[in-house]
């Protein structure tokens, strides 16, 4: 059991990589190609036809700009700088102030934990949040975190339709993997009040 | 306008020299890290600093560091911090070391040299100026009952572009609207979060700020 899941741990981070380099080859990559073809084509019309050498670097300059929109959200899906450098609350808030849905986060959590465990507990939240954007329609989404008895909780719980099942969905899969990779658990529950909540509990063994 | 440069990279740090002093600015010292910052702003007290935050060693915060040890050793030092990422909550550990004279940008915004300078000349004159997405962070905050939420769509691009640091008469033109309709919205806005009212642009930002970072 431990094995197979260990097993698709290791095809995940493969998947992963093959994610990334078609991200960067689809994206940044091909618009770095895009705007060195129009700031060539600008040089060579500098002379002849200003007017459209100008509009050419206009669009070269657009283009440089969305390539470092698409690689800064491609490494920050990767690891996220403000999770090493301010740990899981500073890093959860700032997942909530991107989010769609209104997000009210709680996070009773002191001083830092292992970097697998932060790591692992913000890629849950990450996941329950885009969750919670594609299939719940809810209004609201709420995120808790808490370290008691030497054991990490966090829940992403959201006012939605639900939706969201962890046999059918590869992303909650996945997730489930990395979470019993640092010897936590996942579950996904639909409570009597209509909610759905993700929950994974992870030890920390300090 | 007398500028320090604090950036680790060589070819970033040469295209700032270069467009700073395309825009009428004398770069005085380039600082290649945390101390070499603080060292250099001892030295030629600038007008204004632009520091990246990632620097050596660790690559992590040490350009926000050096800049908030810059700001307690020359009280009011105007700075403005680049970042690949910004996030609100070291927007908040900068605004605390006194909301006047910071800047706090996506790195990107450098490639709109206008605006750019223009939010350089703004901090240095003292104000505050932040970037849109640390503004969507913070208006993406919710709490219960959350008076934000009683905001007309025109009001929230208001308090919006105030957090930005915009004063009225630039809100006004972004949005085409008159003076005066500006000034309206922000009493309603007022009005509506139980905030004093003020006369300044900038005590208004201060104002919003303030109550968005609650």
């Amino acid at each position: 059991m431990l094995a197979e899941s260990r097993s698709r741990m290791v095809d995940a981070s493969i998947d992963e990589r093959r994610r990334i380099e078609r991200d960067l080859h689809d994206g940044a990559q091909q618009r770095l190609v895009a705007l060195a073809m129009d700031l060539g084509m600008a040089r060579e019309r500098m002379e002849s036809d200003p007017d459209s050498a100008r509009e050419l670097v206009d669009e070269a300059h657009e283009e440089a700009k969305r390539a470092l929109a698409e690689l800064r959200d491609l490494v920050r899906g990767i690891h996220p700088a403000v999770l090493t450098d301010r740990g899981l609350d500073a890093a959860v808030s700032a997942l909530a102030g991107r989010s769609q849905a209104p997000v009210t986060v709680s996070c009773d959590v002191p001083g830092r934990l292992p970097e697998a465990i932060e790591s692992t507990a913000y890629f849950v939240v990450a996941e329950g949040l885009t969750n919670v954007a594609k299939h719940s329609r809810a209004r609201h989404a709420y995120v808790n975190l808490r370290l008691s008895d030497a054991v990490l909780c966090v829940e992403i719980a959201d006012d939605g339709v639900g939706g969201a099942d962890p046999a059918g969905g590869s992303g909650l899969r996945g997730l489930g993997d990395r979470v019993a990779a640092v010897d936590g658990s996942l579950v996904l529950e639909r409570t009597a009040a209509g909610r759905t909540v993700l929950r994974a509990e992870i030890p920390c063994a300090s | 306008m007398r500028v320090v440069i604090a950036e680790d990279s060589g070819l970033l740090r040469q295209g700032l020299v270069r467009l700073l002093g395309d825009s009428g600015f004398e770069v005085v010292a380039e600082a290649g890290d945390g101390p070499g910052l603080v060292d250099a702003v001892n030295r030629h007290r600038p007008d204004v600093c632009v520091v990246d935050v990632r620097m050596p060693p660790t690559h992590r915060d040490e350009g926000l560091r050096a800049a908030l040890a810059a700001r307690s050793l020359v009280p009011g030092l105007p700075v403005v911090i680049l970042s690949q990422y910004v996030e609100e909550r070291y927007a908040g550990e900068l605004l605390e070391s006194g909301p006047e004279g910071v800047g706090y940008l996506l790195k990107d915004r450098v490639a709109d040299v206008g605006d750019f300078v223009d939010a350089l000349r703004r901090v240095a004159g003292g104000g505050t100026v932040l970037d849109p997405e640390v503004v969507a962070q913070l208006l993406a905050r919710r709490r219960r009952d959350d008076p934000l939420d009683t905001l007309t769509p025109r009001e929230r691009e208001v308090i919006g572009l105030m957090a930005e640091g915009r004063s009225n008469v630039h809100i006004a033109r972004s949005l085409v609207v008159t003076d005066g309709a500006v000034e309206k919205h922000v009493r309603n806005i007022f009005g509506k979060l139980g905030l004093p009212a003020s006369d300044s642009d900038h005590r208004r930002v201060l104002a919003v700020l303030a109550y968005l970072r609650d």
